[in-house]
């Protein structure tokens, strides 16, 4: 509907916005992650520092003993064990849910058995109970099985609230393939489960990867429930760690930054390489 | 399991098939039919008419609500499709797009155990006879409608089934080539001389490549035999009016007779009734009847001779020229409200848009129909 | 087969959520004071009439629902902006909509962070471009006033929900017919009309849930406030007010009172959005 020039160049601007708006915030974490403490502390604010040093990098990753950070002192190696433990986490907490979802999403949209509509709708209609309501009812019973502060228990937390939303994903998607495939498998000689590994499955790929970028996605920003649920380093993820580097009166912003910025380093990489799948999937089933 | 019977050990026999959906839905009425070792029986009707219904049923994609199927003297009616060696053509052709062709076609003897060696050596012997050994490592995204048709024929063929299903299989093909697969899969069948059933709306396709077909309208069968048999002798309007294109022209008449002449009267006209067809229509004189009146049976005048053409008098509301033949529309008495009537002509045939003209009938052709049950009077 | 494959999911679902949920609510209904040793005494709703009475839940409940109209309100304006100007295909329009998606994918707390710096009162950016341009004298404490902070951490929150929005928006604008818009031109009607009375009606199930999703993530808002103001009182949302109920003040009763009310809340909103989507689709 756009065609003349001045809409041309309205449209620029506006793709031109978009972009800066996105990059900026990041652009400015990895210039204050490559400050240093007087760069950043300087007045008039100074927005690119006089030298750019990996010394925050060196201080979070390297063994280089304590450091002062605003306050809390961070020891060495804990911020690393905080990634391993974001890590970890995650492809657990991922490959339970993705196990877990599909196979009920792939049932409830091909299989016929008793009770699967209201079974299928009851599992949707928690997506709308907000996590932190079940995680304080969950809190006492993880207490009790002493799963607090431990990584297993932050797994199951997530595994339960992440995969009703998973299998009301894996159910649209599977809703929108065709079925005469797994029919033809059928006719084939396959028993349905067959039919379900040799051709669903694979015909599900494309699902499967943007399932599991979103997934990964979820539980690795997840701050909340690890927030209440952990309290040492041993289990600390990422995102609980990184708060800590704030302090009360002042903040060391490069170190900050830069945890900002390796704890945004898979998401990233996820979101960049898998963006087609993902936008697939947000925009066609949300 | 296996129930010797002399009728029909072979084949594919419905008896009876009943088919409710949940809902309430009948997709199919009391169905009996049968398909004999190394024939083609192609189901037709409208959308919605319950064919590909019955397909699935007897492929066992669709459960049974009452009556039996069998394949091959075995009765299959609660088997999982697994367990019917049955092979199908889906519409959309279903292929495996993660495999490559070779794994395609070789997917069910692999289901089956069969030794690596005999699978590469059925499947290239498949691909032989499809023409399409050079595709075998592609994958189906790779491939045009026309191979990807192929290889789900491949997929079917490779098994040597005791039934071959397909669903619609040409209707994604454009026209040139449809024609080109209607040859190929009627060569292919004949060659594996499996027991077939064939689904299409398409009544060109059904006439040409079935030994036999089926006219289904709204899951009753309204008529089985040879593509012949329905063109000449259809049971009812249904079918009169569903084979044959342009379909038969259908006029409201009214059947006369004084002493000796018998005639119907169709908007002013006169059409004479030939001896023969005159036993069965004694019970219509002085009622009404339908007429039927094939196109291709409408003659002009110079092509009529008194003694075994009627005439018609009408007026040329269009004509249509396709090069080999002229279609005329004409309406009967200029009258707006009459019923339209399309003849066939010889393409060389001068008729002009808007006059008054005569048209032959031949009167060894003419149909007749009960009005009232549609059912054919003869 | 069925019955097996969903087996996991029905068990995980029930155990893990629908029951704590039961006990949750049945948490709500006991008395706080248990620390004594004694029985839980059973209070109804008791606990419900104390957090609608106190008056920090009371602003949490106004933080918040500032924080939903503001999200949903940027989110709606810049995302109709953004998928406008995103959803026909330009060179380049892949990497675009890569980038696009980027804040989204980065967890929330990151973004805080990335933001933090920008507000700091003292070495901010903000403050630091403010006085440069001579618009204020002295650097402004921003997350001081409650005003200022709430607008500036939903700007912060909406900079990681608008992808996800836009998302959804060029979705619903590709859903569009090219010929409905060749159509109306041919009939005359500018741009501005054509998106006035084309593209706004026939995007509306789009809308409707993009503001649903809007609504949801809003509504829980926790991660940018604790990141950029802590738990202090002039920011609080009602997760934070929960959290510090539950956990800081070892209070589960009125916590998980709370705690319920937000879920009712949401479920309510969720299912009034259904029921208004649903009807503007058939």
């Amino acid at each position: 509907m756009i065609r003349f020039p001045a809409a041309q160049l309205l449209r620029i601007v506006a793709i031109a916005a978009i972009l800066l708006w996105s990059l900026a915030p990041i652009g400015l974490g990895v210039i204050t992650s490559l400050s240093t403490q007087t760069d950043v502390q300087a007045v008039p604010a100074r927005w690119l520092p006089h030298h750019a040093t990996l010394d925050a990098y060196r201080s979070l990753l390297g063994g280089s003993g304590d450091f002062r950070a605003g306050g809390t002192v961070s020891e060495s190696g804990a911020f690393t064990h905080a990634l391993w433990n974001s890590a970890s986490i995650m492809m657990l907490s991922t490959l339970a849910i993705l196990c877990v979802a599909i196979s009920a999403g792939y049932a409830f949209a091909r299989l016929r058995f008793p009770g699967r509509g209201a079974l299928f709708w009851a599992i949707v209609a928690t997506t709308v109970v907000p996590v932190f309501t079940v995680v304080i009812a969950l809190f006492g019973f993880l207490a009790d099985a002493h799963l607090i502060d431990r990584k297993l228990g932050l797994v199951l937390v997530f595994v339960s609230t992440t995969t009703p939303l998973a299998m009301w994903l894996v159910h649209n998607h599977v809703k929108q393939l065709p079925t005469e495939p797994e029919e033809a498998a059928l006719l084939d000689g396959c028993t349905r489960w067959q039919a379900f590994w040799h051709v669903a499955l694979p015909q599900m790929r494309s699902g499967i990867a943007a399932l599991s970028a979103i997934i990964v996605l979820l539980v690795w920003g997840e701050f909340l429930i690890p927030l209440l649920l952990t309290s040492t380093n041993a289990s600390k993820p990422v995102t609980v760690f990184i708060p800590e580097y704030i302090g009360k009166y002042t903040t060391n912003y490069p170190l900050l930054a830069a945890a900002g910025v390796l704890a945004m380093l898979p998401p990233t990489v996820v979101a960049l390489v898998l963006n087609r799948h993902i936008r697939g999937m947000l925009s066609g089933s949300s | 399991m296996d129930r010797p019977d002399t009728a029909s050990t072979c084949g594919i026999v419905l008896e009876h098939v009943h088919k409710e959906f949940p809902g309430g839905i009948v997709a199919v009425r009391d169905l009996s039919l049968t398909v004999e070792p190394g024939e083609l029986v192609v189901l037709v009707g409208p959308s919605g008419s319950g064919k590909t219904t019955v397909l699935r049923m007897v492929a066992g994609l669709e459960t049974v609500t009452a009556g039996q199927v069998r394949i091959a003297g075995r009765v299959v009616t609660g088997l999982s499709p697994r367990h019917r060696n049955v092979a199908m053509v889906f519409q959309n052709y279903a292929l495996y797009a993660h495999m490559t062709v070779r794994a395609n076609i070789g997917f069910a003897l692999r289901m089956a155990g069969t030794p690596k060696r005999e699978i590469h050596m059925r499947v290239n012997q498949a691909a032989n006879i499809l023409g399409i050994t050079e595709l075998l490592d592609r994958k189906p995204g790779q491939l045009s409608g026309g191979q990807r048709q192929r290889v789900a024929m491949g997929r079917a063929i490779v098994r040597e089934p005791a039934a071959f299903l397909m669903d619609e299989p040409l209707s994604n093909l454009d026209a040139k080539l449809r024609v080109e697969m209607r040859a190929e899969i009627t060569h292919v069948h004949r060659r594996i001389g499996a027991p077939t059933l064939y689904v299409t709306h398409d009544q060109t396709e059904a006439m040409t490549m079935g030994n036999r077909v089926a006219i289904l309208r709204q899951g009753r069968l309204e008529q089985i035999g040879t593509p012949l048999e329905l063109y000449e002798r259809p049971v009812n309007v249904f079918v009169a009016g569903f084979i044959g294109s342009p379909a038969m022209n259908l006029l409201p008449a009214r059947l006369d007779s004084s002493g000796d002449d018998w005639y119907a009267t169709v908007g002013g006209c006169r059409i004479p009734i030939l001896p023969p067809a005159r036993v069965a229509l004694w019970p219509f004189a002085g009622h009404d009847i339908l007429l039927g009146l094939r196109p291709e049976d409408l003659v002009s005048t110079e092509d009529a001779r008194d003694s075994e053409h009627g005439i018609i008098q009408a007026t040329v509301a269009r004509t249509e020229s396709l090069g080999s033949e002229l279609l005329v529309y004409l309406s009967l008495n200029s009258d707006v409200t009459s019923p339209p009537l399309t003849a066939r002509l010889d393409r060389r045939t001068a008729v002009q848009q808007g006059t008054y003209t005569r048209i032959g009938v031949n009167l060894q052709r003419l149909y007749f129909f009960d009005p009232t049950s549609g059912a054919a009077i003869r | 087969m069925g019955m097996l494959m969903v087996a996991p999911a029905v068990i995980i679902t029930a155990a893990l959520v629908v029951y704590p949920l039961i006990k949750g609510f049945q948490t709500s209904l006991e008395s706080a004071d248990t620390a004594v040793g004694g029985q839980p005494r059973f209070v109804g709703l008791g606990n419900y009439g104390d957090v609608l009475r106190s008056s920090t839940a009371r602003d949490a409940i106004v933080h918040t629902v500032i924080y939903v109209a503001l999200a949903v309100t940027f989110e709606l304006m810049l995302g109709l902006i953004v998928a406008v100007a995103l959803h026909r295909a330009f060179r380049g329009r892949g990497i675009v909509l890569a980038i696009l998606l980027v804040p989204w994918a980065l967890p929330s707390v990151v973004s805080g962070v990335l933001w933090r710096r920008v507000f700091d009162p003292d070495s901010g950016l903000l403050n630091s471009m403010l006085q440069q341009l001579h618009l204020v004298s002295h650097p402004h404490v921003w997350m001081a006033s409650r005003g200022w902070a709430l607008v500036l951490i939903a700007l912060v929150h909406v900079w990681g929900v608008l992808p996800l929005v836009s998302l959804i928006l060029i979705a619903g604008l590709q859903s569009i017919p090219e010929e409905v818009y060749s159509a109306s031109a041919v009939d005359g009607a500018t741009p501005l009309r054509q998106f006035r009375h084309i593209t706004l009606p026939l995007l509306r199930p789009s809308i409707a849930v993009a503001l649903t999703i809007g609504t949801v993530w809003a509504i829980k808002i926790f991660d940018e406030i604790y990141v950029l103001n802590g738990t202090a009182l002039n920011t609080r949302s009602i997760l934070m007010e929960v959290y510090n109920t539950t956990f800081v003040n070892a209070d589960f009763p009125h916590g998980t009172a709370l705690a319920l009310l937000l879920t009712a809340v949401t479920a309510l909103l969720a299912a009034g959005y259904a029921v208004a989507f649903g009807r503007s689709t058939t």
